[in-house]
């Protein structure tokens, strides 16, 4: 008979905690890796290296006076808990419902790509079943941008309805791009499923090294569609103070900004696992640490480095004109996006495997 | 050798050498500028700028020189010098007499320096530096005693003294000032500096 | 001035009348938006095309014409510095030198050469002031530091030179206040060399970057006839195909015995006002070389006029010098008859070549100590017509490329 000790409870609790409530893949995915935790983390990361790096480019430091020693990393802690104090707006022609409702769904809607996807190959920690993952990633992250179209109007502004129709010209333009590109892999290895395709590229060759078209086309599609330089459009600070996010202040502004930086971390999360590896060359191995952990660890990595360049842009190029922006859309880049198509077509029909 | 006008034509590219050479250019130089960067932002209070002597701050007045013709008061552009009455002994005349002297105002004063300029007996004369704080717009108006002490510099006591000087890749680069260079009258070399 | 006026609507002189479109939306891009400025612009757009453009202006008028007729002559030259404080010299300039007509003397040489040295600092200044807001319009924040990082070694260098780093009060009639230091030349070689190096930065990043090419290429394109219409003055003219420039057409200062040249270009669009601003600067910096090595070689006399420098004791001369410890080195004093200057009663004209464009002054004087009429003409002033009739037909985002390129500076305009 076992003595029932309180260290054995303590151990059976802790494993409990561990398997069931922390570690359990839903749970996992949506809100620690890659889900909440990890991208808040992120994006307080990302934006703070985004204002370095444009100021080391720039002649000046950026944030440095609240710690001169980490570089004012807690710059960004103060501007959070400025955002969660700060009154909250709200005019009073403004349509109430919509006008506190759109942010909070868009950056829910946001995160919803990160249940579908993947962060290991033991199919244990798996949040829903695989067979069609890719498709199902993609088709949620195309449900969130209506609602930046829905906070143009509800705001009841001019300046706000002119970011608005800006954003929904863009929206039609980049789906395209970035679907076709990420669906281009699935002629070459004829499979839905990403654990699939991130073993196939266990052996080193990765597939952006295979298709860089198909690359280049999602970077460039990922920076249309979360407002990032060049393609700043809807949410240009010179002409339009500051597009469909004008009127709001306080909270609800604090998380307008974060939900873009989201909406960029999960894209790149998807670009990671399909171009960049995924957690490749690492196998994992058996047991929680090793075979859930740390794959999903050096993902994060992968993503933020991604996130990391794309910020970097900003120092480098301007913005470009909205008809500009389009026409590269519709007549450079949906053509380029079919040539990788082809690409992956050929591949396969050549028998080039990775 | 007068002017002559030239005409000149706006570098043209061709599309695909504008493309391809004109973005990985920039890029470029934007990844050279992030390894090596070249900063000259001034950490203000932490470091302060050792202005050099000929700088054009505040005022302070000489007492024995001045000979109180109101040359200061009647050129000053902003109305910040007035002319007070004050009783003082006359050493040749050996006698108390009523004269004049100069008192500033420094809400109006807009360093200007013309007055410093125009003294005949070069009573008058700027201290190199700027920044000074008041609690109270009454402090600023300053009467004959402070007008004749060196205001007092408190950045000097918690910062750190740099000065920018030239360089031909970096343009201006922030070095620190060191405070054993200061000797008589020195304080760097410009208009306003070298008693050689 | 109306256009398709209804008719049957009275309307007294000077009013405008037209009929309200049942097609446009109005925005107001006004006074206080981070891409405006000190000024409102109306826009009337249908669809994204901008169909009718009123600039706004007056938000910064100071009165500044009429307070000069309440000061004497030497207070106004602080008070005209005010105007357009990135081009201090420029804009004092012709207010000393049609007061000097008035006067009828001429500053020697050496004041000459002087003045010209500072007016090529305060005009390399003010086209990366233009540079850098230009790129901040159009979201580009690396040419906005950058310029304004660079513009910082000549505005140090102004302070070497005049003891201030903007507000310069450095003419006076009859010379100049103060002297170059003794480290000047050196100073002033480096930072021409760094910014020669520069450009060359500048034009990697910014003018030959794709996505700002595309962005100004035949964007706000202005004709050489359109562009003598509407009577458009500086550098914007110049990028149509006007070869106007006052130091070509009636040189002052020490400009006749200078060597540089004036860039002019044909295509009138914006791209060529930004490449426009980038060649001043590059002759700009060959005319502070020359005047350097001028100054270097030659003895250090003739900064002020006789008429003031003669009669002066030798306490004047000892400042000068540098004899006295607290009191600097180099530096002029002034005759105290400056306080009560009277000038003989007349009228008189002047004009300079500003960083903006051609400005000018008319003095009138009654022989009293403070002038009678001062009038100016800023180079903004004919500028801004150009918003009106050259911006419909744009795209909105169009309207920061046009009035980025264009360089307008409000506070100028409404003096």
């Amino acid at each position: 008979m076992d003595m029932v000790t309180a260290a054995k409870v303590f151990s059976d609790i802790g494993w409990g905690l561990f398997h069931y409530i922390i570690f359990y893949p839903p749970v996992y995915q949506f809100i620690i890796i890659p889900g909440l935790v990890a991208a808040l983390a992120v994006v307080v990361f990302m934006i703070w290296f985004e204002r370095k790096a444009a100021a080391r480019v720039q002649m000046r430091y950026g944030p440095l006076e609240i710690s001169p020693r980490t570089g004012g990393a807690p710059q960004l802690i103060a501007d959070l808990i400025r955002y969660t104090v700060q009154e909250l707006i709200i005019p009073s022609a403004a349509d109430f419902f919509a006008f506190i409702v759109a942010p909070n769904a868009m950056l829910i809607l946001s995160l919803l790509p990160m249940v579908a996807v993947p962060m290991t190959s033991i199919s244990e920690y798996w949040p829903i079943p695989m067979g069609y993952s890719l498709l199902v990633a993609v088709a949620l992250s195309t449900l969130a941008p209506i609602f930046t179209v829905v906070m143009a109007w509800a705001s009841n502004n001019k300046f706000s309805v002119l970011g608005g129709v800006r954003e929904s010209f863009i929206v039609v333009a980049y789906e395209l791009i970035a679907v076709i590109s990420l669906l281009s892999v699935v002629p070459l290895l004829h499979t839905f499923n990403l654990v699939d395709i991130v073993n196939y590229q266990m052996s080193g060759i990765w597939l952006g090294l295979l298709n860089p078209i198909a690359l280049l086309d999602l970077f460039i599609a990922i920076l249309m569609s979360t407002s990032g330089f060049p393609f700043e459009i809807p949410d240009s600070e010179t002409e339009l103070v500051a597009g469909p996010f004008t009127e709001y202040s306080g909270l609800i502004y604090g998380i307008n900004m974060g939900g873009g930086y989201i909406r960029r971390w999960a894209f790149s999360v998807l670009m990671t696992l399909v171009f960049l590896g995924g957690w490749a060359p690492y196998r994992p191995g058996p047991g929680i640490l090793l075979g859930y952990f740390v794959p999903s660890l050096i993902v994060v990595v992968k993503a933020t480095i991604v996130m990391a360049i794309m910020s970097f842009l900003r120092a480098v190029y301007g913005r470009y004109r909205l008809d500009q922006a389009l026409s590269l859309a519709w007549e450079v880049l949906i053509p380029l996006a079919f040539a990788a198509f082809g690409i992956s077509v050929a591949e396969a029909f050549f028998g080039v495997h990775p | 050798m007068p002017a002559k006008p030239e005409i000149k034509k706006v570098p043209r590219a061709t599309f695909l050498g504008r493309a391809i050479a004109g973005n990985i250019g920039a890029l470029t130089l934007g990844v050279k500028y992030f390894f090596d960067p070249n900063r000259i932002t001034l950490l203000y209070p932490h470091e302060y700028i050792k202005l050099k002597q000929g700088y054009r701050g505040y005022i302070v007045l000489i007492f024995d020189k001045c000979i109180s013709c109101a040359s200061c008061a009647r050129i000053c552009p902003a109305k910040a010098m007035k002319m007070v009455s004050v009783n003082v002994k006359d050493k040749k005349l050996n006698k108390v007499m009523k004269k004049k002297y100069p008192v500033i105002n420094y809400n109006r004063c807009i360093f200007c320096g013309l007055c410093v300029d125009v003294c005949p007996t070069e009573a008058l004369y700027h201290v190199p530096y700027h920044d000074l704080v008041y609690l109270n717009m009454n402090d600023m108006i300053l009467n004959l005693e402070q007008f004749q002490e060196q205001p007092e510099f408190v950045t000097s006591k918690e910062g750190v003294p740099v000065t920018y000087v030239f360089d031909e890749k970096r343009g201006l680069v922030k070095v620190r000032a060191d405070e054993s260079v200061k000797q008589e009258g020195q304080i760097g070399q410009t208009s306003g500096g070298e008693n050689k | 001035m109306s256009e398709g006026s209804a008719s049957g609507v009275p309307h007294l002189p000077g009013m405008e009348v037209r009929p309200v479109e049942r097609n446009v939306y109005e925005v107001q891009i006004g006074p206080s938006h981070p891409g405006s400025g000190h000024m409102r612009i109306i826009v009337e757009l249908d669809g994204d095309v901008m169909v009718r453009v009123d600039p706004d202006i007056g938000f910064v008028h100071r009165t500044m014409e009429k307070l000069a007729e309440g000061r004497d002559w030497i207070k106004n030259i602080p008070l005209f510095e005010r105007m357009a404080i990135l081009d201090a010299c420029n804009i004092t300039l012709p207010y000393v030198e049609a007061v000097e007509k008035l006067l009828d003397i001429e500053p020697p040489e050496r004041a000459k050469y002087l003045r010209a040295l500072l007016c090529e600092i305060n005009r390399i200044a003010s086209h990366l002031y233009g540079i850098g807001i230009f790129a901040v319009f159009l979201g580009h924040s690396t040419i906005y530091m950058w310029a304004f990082g660079d513009r910082e070694v000549f505005v140090q260098l102004a302070e070497d030179l005049t003891g201030a780093r903007l507000t310069h009060s450095y003419p006076v009639f009859g010379g100049v206040r103060r002297d170059i230091p003794d480290d000047f030349p050196q100073n002033a070689r480096k930072a021409v060399r760094y910014m020669r190096y520069r450009l060359d930065e500048y034009a990697k990043i910014y003018l030959n970057n794709p996505n700002i090419r595309k962005r100004l290429e035949d964007v706000g394109v202005i004709s050489k006839t359109k562009a003598a219409e509407l009577g458009i003055v500086g550098p914007n003219a110049r990028a149509s195909g006007i070869k106007y420039d006052v130091r070509l057409v009636e040189p002052y200062e020490a400009y006749p015995e200078l060597d540089f040249e004036i860039p002019v270009f044909e295509e009138g669009d914006s791209l060529a006002r930004a490449w426009q601003r980038v060649e001043e600067i590059k002759q700009s910096l060959n005319i502070i070389e020359q005047a350097v090595d001028w100054l270097e070689k030659h003895p250090r006399e003739g900064f002020m006029h006789d008429k003031f420098w003669k009669t002066a004791p030798k306490l004047y001369k000892d400042v000068y010098e540098g004899n006295i410890p607290y009191a600097g080195k180099y530096r002029v004093k002034l005759m105290p008859l400056f306080a009560t200057l009277k000038v003989p009663p007349g009228k008189a004209a002047a004009r300079v070549e500003a960083g903006r464009g051609e400005i000018f002054y008319y003095v009138e004087s009654d022989g009293k100590d403070v002038p009678y009429r001062v009038r100016v003409v800023t180079p903004s002033f004919r500028n801004v017509i150009a918003f009106k009739y050259v911006m419909p037909g744009h795209r909105l985002m169009d309207l920061p490329t046009i009035y980025g390129s264009f360089d307008y500076f409000p506070p100028e305009w409404d003096r």
